[in-house]
């Protein structure tokens, strides 16, 4: 359940540490994302950049006040599945993609949840350690 | 409800009350009524080449007629050692708690001698309260009669007037027919 303005977690190696939303892409009004679905947010906390850094990952680092586009991972809220079953997370997170829905970053650091998998955001199943 | 820690531990709750229980950070082993405790505090079958049959194993196995009708006929044999070993560890378990309990029942008796003369007593206070009945009874005789021929000329009354109400019903129900009968 995440609004306007609701924090989370950036979980992959862009930089970002956390991470605000600031719209809710293809929901009606009032809505809210949950797992899988893409939104716009602004980089509120991101890790200092460094010179030792080169190449792609160099070119997709984010500064804070940064606005991107994300797509949620885990959330707190349970998340209901089709078989009956409940899941939830002990955090909100997301992971920052470009407007083509690839990940900026090239490695994700924990869980994400297997939902992404059918809203066609396969790519970033593969990069995760693992998905639940 | 599946709960999962972002070290990717998986948590599954049976029911709700257990992932209350987990939300106030008990410890399943600590509480009686879980199975964690039971088998922790040796009340349950723990160790036992039975239950290891039936854990999960991430290896995938190609399909087979032959190997589905064993692992078919397996299960239920497993089922039933598992169910045997069960019975007999509980059987062991509650072995010499008869004894134990006699022996309770002895010094209870030896430390109150009193207990052994319980029927006598019963009937001693039985017979006291018979009396004292009678005795209450004898006195109050007198103005109980009294009482008794008043209530008797009420009760004649009473039937008089419910005579009376009874043939007006039935006046009224006659009319009610002819009513119908009009219509």
């Amino acid at each position: 359940m995440l609004y306007l303005k609701s924090l989370m977690k950036v979980i992959d190696n862009s930089g970002a540490i956390q991470a605000e939303c600031i719209k809710v892409l293809r929901k009606s009004p009032f809505n809210y994302a949950s797992v899988g679905d893409e939104i716009v947010c602004v980089i509120k906390k991101a890790k200092p950049i460094s010179s030792q850094i080169t190449g792609a990952s160099a070119s997709n680092r984010v500064k804070k006040g940064d606005v991107v586009h994300a797509v949620v991972v885990r959330t707190k809220q349970p998340v209901k599945r089709p078989d009956g079953t409940v899941i939830r997370f002990d955090d909100n997170a997301c992971v920052l993609v470009n407007k083509n829905k690839e990940p900026l970053g090239t490695r994700i650091s924990s869980v994400v949840s297997r939902e992404l998998l059918d809203k066609n955001h396969s790519k970033i199943i593969s990069m995760a350690p693992k998905a639940i | 409800m599946m709960f999962v820690r972002n070290d990717a531990k998986e948590f599954r709750f049976c029911r709700s009350k257990c992932h209350k229980a987990f939300k106030q950070r008990r410890n399943p082993r600590k509480l009686r009524w879980t199975k964690a405790f039971r088998k922790a505090a040796g009340k349950e079958l723990a160790v036992d080449s039975t239950l290891t049959f039936s854990a999960r194993r991430n290896v995938p196995v190609r399909y087979n007629r032959d190997l589905v009708k064993t692992t078919l006929m397996a299960m239920a044999r497993v089922e039933e050692i598992r169910r045997k070993r069960e019975r007999a560890f509980y059987k062991n378990r509650m072995k010499g708690n008869k004894e134990k309990q006699f022996e309770l029942d002895k010094k209870l008796v030896e430390s109150n001698p009193e207990l052994l003369r319980m029927r006598e007593v019963e009937i001693a206070k039985q017979l006291a309260k018979a009396e004292a009945k009678a005795a209450r009874m004898e006195q109050d005789g007198d103005e109980e009669d009294e009482e008794m021929s008043d209530d008797e000329e009420m009760d004649i009354e009473s039937e008089s007037e419910s005579e009376a109400e009874q043939k007006k019903e039935k006046i009224l129900l006659k009319n009610k027919r002819r009513a119908k009968r009009v219509l």
